[in-house]
């Protein structure tokens, strides 16, 4: 090798010279960060890769160049100058800009944007208000061409009737969506009470963070978050959240969720019915039959009481039957005894076995001494009577008048 | 807007006929003859709302407006 060789210095200037070759300003590289540091509140290094080819990019800058926040695991796309350092012979990309872009950058400024209005208080459940519970005016607020409209629609018309359905065509994805969504909310907000909705509905399909983003947008977080009239928020599938979701009265999981949480169903309410005129039928029942059993049970009462007395009174009855049948032939031989001593004593038998009865002045004369001579007596017999007057007297000398 | 002026307040009504039932289950002791008119008008609220819920037509109306800020 004859020729002049350079040194690794002077070969190192040439590559670098080569490098500026490229036209760095119109060249943009898009990668995920990885291995994001900041040395001395400085310096800002980090490996900018593809997940695919497995290829990395050592990129180099300055807290100043970085206008927006990255960090690990953001898609960005970027410019800068590539260049070796010849000190320690490595290749980097002195990076002039970077911006976020796809859904790692998006899922960022939504955190972020999520924690700033939790901070605010703008998803406190303590203003969540409830719903009517049978509304008749509801603002659908979606765009007609959404599969949400349809579905929305349909499982309303399953469930229930008679409610006046306002729909408000707004695009729910693009440049237009956050300023349809806001000014409809402003509309419906506007309306005279007489035809302002009970209830608004706000609702799209599924879909990544990019295709959410006016339902992640702040302003129409703000929108839902200053109606008066209580919003439902339902957006895409089940998994799918949304800041608006956050901020409404209600998170709805699907569009045809938000159907079923507005309007009850036909059959449920008819049931509910249903059970509350048999509850009224059977309570009325109730009392009516209480009130028999009380009617009854006081008759029965009364015809219990006058058996009673009617017992106690044929009782006593037999009672005093026994008792006089035990003491009235008693009183018969009691009496019986009674008349034939009193007719074994009756003057009258004494007469008529041939005594006499003397009676002077009206009294029985039992001694002769209390008669004198000359006076009237009068003689009793069995059956007549006569008239006498005394002839002579003797002294304890008893002298009948025979 | 809807055609026909709606004569029943489903809401209205719906809250009489709870508020009914409610009555019949705050007293053991009811009376009867207001239990008996209580339970006449809400049979009248009872067949009201049913009349309602065979109402099976929801009606949307596009609003005109542009919403673009």
């Amino acid at each position: 090798m004859p020729e002049k060789a350079l040194s690794v210095g002077e070969y190192l200037t040439l590559v670098n010279q080569t490098l500026q070759c490229i036209p760095s300003h119109e060249v943009i590289v898009e990668g995920e960060v990885s291995d994001y540091r900041v040395a001395q509140g400085k310096w800002v290094s980090f490996d900018l890769k593809d997940e695919e080819a497995q290829a990395v990019l050592k990129c180099f800058m300055t807290t100043w160049q970085l206008k927006s926040p990255i960090e690990d695991g953001m898609r960005v796309q970027l410019k800068g100058a590539p260049k070796i350092y010849e000190r320690f012979g490595t290749f980097k990309m002195n990076v002039t800009e970077v911006a976020a872009v796809g859904e790692g950058a998006l899922r960022r400024s939504y955190e972020l944007l999520k924690k700033k209005l939790q901070d605010e208080g703008l998803f406190g459940e303590g203003r969540k208000r409830e719903l009517p519970r049978f509304p008749e005016r509801i603002g659908l607020l979606t765009s007609r061409d959404a599969a949400a409209y349809g579905d929305f629609l349909r499982i309303l018309n399953n469930r229930w009737g008679g409610v006046q359905v306002l729909h408000a065509h707004v695009h729910v994805q693009g440049r237009e969506a956050v300023g349809d969504i806001v000014g409809a909310f402003q509309f419906f907000n506007a309306l005279p009470a007489e035809k302002r909705p009970e209830v608004l509905v706000l609702t799209r399909g599924g879909g990544g963070l990019e295709d959410l983003h006016a339902f992640n947008d702040e302003a129409v977080a703000r929108a839902v978050y200053a109606s008066e009239i209580p919003v439902v928020c339902a957006v895409g599938h089940e998994r799918d959240e949304s800041l608006a979701d956050f901020v409404a009265d209600i998170r709805a999981s699907t569009p045809s969720n938000a159907a079923e949480r507005i309007v009850p169903s036909r059959q449920d309410v008819l049931y509910e019915i249903g059970t509350l005129e048999q509850h009224m039928e059977s309570r009325l029942r109730d009392t009516i039959q209480d009130q028999q059993f009380s009617i009854e049970r006081v008759t029965n009462l009364i015809g219990f009481i006058l058996e009673r007395q009617k017992d106690r009174l044929s009782r006593a009855q037999e009672g005093i039957l026994s008792r006089v049948n035990a003491w009235l032939p008693r009183l018969s031989d009691r009496l019986s005894g009674s008349e034939r001593f009193l007719r074994q004593v009756d003057p009258k038998r004494i007469l008529a076995r041939g005594y006499s009865l003397v009676m002077a002045g009206g009294a029985v004369v039992r001694d002769a001494g209390q008669l004198e001579v000359g006076g009237e007596i009068t003689v009793q017999f069995a059956t007549s009577s006569a008239q006498a007057r005394i002839l002579r007297l003797k002294d304890k000398g008893q002298q009948k008048l025979v | 807007m809807s055609a026909k002026k709606q004569e029943v307040n489903f809401t209205e009504a719906f809250s009489e006929l709870e508020e009914i039932t409610k009555w019949f289950d705050s007293e053991d002791q009811l009376d009867l003859d207001a239990g008996l008119k209580k339970f006449e008008r809400g049979l009248e609220l009872a067949s009201e709302l049913k009349k309602k819920l065979a109402q099976v037509e929801n009606k949307v109306e596009e609003i005109k407006e542009k919403f673009s800020q």
